[in-house]
């Protein structure tokens, strides 16, 4: 185990809000895919300030425990600093987005942190081409699509090179092709660079084929946690965080109770189809 | 991802809450440049395109900066630096015989709104509602009271004159500066300050 995030007994409350986390305990393995799910109002989001530093030096509020990224603790962090390890990117993105081009955008925070104008300029190109809006340095913001702006505002982390990204609900506006296509860029992404992803999302479909753990959160706890294949069964008992279990998985579970059988964590309705098949389900039903 | 117990949380999920420490936001470090050009820059457009209604218009940069005051609190030192900047941005557009007496006013204006604020929260009176219209009426009096001061001396008017004809006009305004910053306070506070209390999903 080689965890890049550890949260240890961690509690948390709004200047003006009763506990908005209550004892926190995770750990986040180094280069793991993790998805966090949870009702609404469960806390997700301040999780994820919190493994940011925002929550609660930024925001303030009254807190126990401790948050380490990479093995130091945000504790006396400015959050600009920590940036540069924990990268995130807030569902509403735009609000991220300050400067007036694309390539300005992406620089912005390097040269922020004192990166020389040639490296500054030479990430800014890397991270554009990363995320697929390759020469579009000069380009306006209003040029761009919601969706590259959403992209832009990925390159914008990427460029500093953060070991560790974290993102709120980031396909909650985009149609089923754009949450696809961002998500095989980041599974790209975790590939290439080895990057630690740690996601809030309620559409967990989209990134089924690339998510290695679960973090369930329900009323400011954790519900549950490890990796996909650990964790399931225990999410499919609560009934409230059933439903927010992929369909292909809540299947999956169902099946597993009604037959006794076991099966694997289908990754693709394709999986499934064919280990239905090979375990003779199907059969004799006409197409 | 460290697996404890099949996913399940070993603790017990009724533990005691821990005593908790309090950290105040730290949103601070360029925050309050950020609010203050913005509102300046607001108050700037307004007072070059206000009309003037029998003699009267509301000074929009004091509002403004009377605003920010409240809302940032700053030490004495840089509530001299929002006055200075205050007064820089009135010469230009300064219609009077004596647009530099802007500097004195302002400076003096800001530095009464700052030290207002800080009484009103030595009092623990920080969040009565009055206080953004008892502060914008006083930087506005005290700064009107200054520069009308200044053009009476340049001009060499009748100290009566000052008392009687411009002190008055000079409350007219201030009235209205803390109609101004009492209407505008509480919006402006929610927009910069939204996340104070908490805007968890």
């Amino acid at each position: 185990m080689n965890p890049v995030v550890s949260v240890t007994e961690f509690y948390f409350k709004y200047l003006r809000s009763g506990l908005v986390l209550k004892n926190i305990n995770l750990e986040i393995e180094k280069g793991s895919f993790t998805v966090i799910i949870g009702p609404s109002g469960a806390g997700k989001t301040t999780l994820c300030k919190a493994i940011t530093g925002i929550v609660p030096y930024y925001t303030g509020g009254d807190y126990a425990g401790d948050v380490k990224v990479l093995g130091e603790t945000t504790k006396g962090k400015k959050v600009s600093d920590l940036a540069m390890k924990v990268g995130l990117m807030l569902e509403d993105y735009e609000s991220q987005l300050v400067s007036l081009t694309a390539g300005e955008e992406v620089a912005f925070s390097l040269l922020n942190h004192g990166f020389p104008p040639d490296e500054a300029e030479e990430r800014t190109r890397r991270a554009l081409e990363d995320v697929g809006l390759p020469g579009r340095e000069n380009y306006q913001l209003d040029e761009l699509s919601g969706g590259q702006r959403q992209r832009l505002a990925l390159a914008s982390l990427l460029a500093v090179h953060p070991e560790v990204i974290v993102l709120d609900e980031p396909v909650s506006a985009m149609d089923p092709d754009g949450g696809e296509s961002l998500y095989k860029l980041l599974g790209k992404i975790r590939e290439e660079y080895g990057t630690t992803f740690i996601v809030v999302e309620h559409r967990v479909e989209f990134v089924l084929p690339y998510m290695t753990n679960l973090i369930a959160v329900k009323n400011g706890e954790i519900a549950g946690q490890g990796t996909c294949e650990e964790v399931v069964s225990r999410i499919y008992e609560d009934t409230e965080l059933r439903p927010l279990l992929p369909d292909l998985w809540q299947i999956k579970r169902g099946l597993e109770i009604s037959t006794g059988q076991r099966f694997r964590l289908w990754r693709s309705t394709e999986e499934a189809a064919e280990e239905l098949r090979m375990k003779g389900f199907g059969k004799g039903v006409r197409a | 991802m460290e697996e404890k117990n099949n996913g399940a949380i070993p603790e017990a999920q009724d533990k005691p809450v821990p005593a908790l420490t309090h950290v105040d936001a730290n949103q601070e470090g360029y925050r309050w440049v950020a609010i203050t050009a913005m509102l300046f820059a607001i108050g700037i457009i307004l007072h070059t395109v206000s009309p003037n209604v029998g003699g009267v218009t509301p000074n929009w940069t004091i509002a403004m900066y009377a605003i920010v005051i409240n809302l940032t609190r700053p030490p004495l030192k840089r509530a001299l630096g929002i006055g200075f900047v205050a007064g820089l941005t009135l010469i230009p557009s300064s219609k009077s015989a004596f647009p530099l007496g802007n500097m004195a006013s302002e400076l003096c204006g800001a530095t009464s709104c700052c030290l207002m604020v800080k009484a009103f929260a030595l009092c623990h009176l920080e969040n009565w509602r009055p206080v953004p219209f008892i502060t914008g009426f006083a930087a506005t009096f005290v700064s009107g009271s200054v520069f009308t001061f200044i053009l009476k001396l340049v001009l060499g008017l009748p100290l009566r004159i000052w008392i009687f004809a411009m002190l008055p006009v000079v409350a007219v305004v201030g009235l209205l500066n803390g109609l101004i910053t009492f209407g505008l306070f509480r919006p402006v506070k929610k927009l910069f300050y939204a996340q104070e209390g908490g805007d968890d999903k």
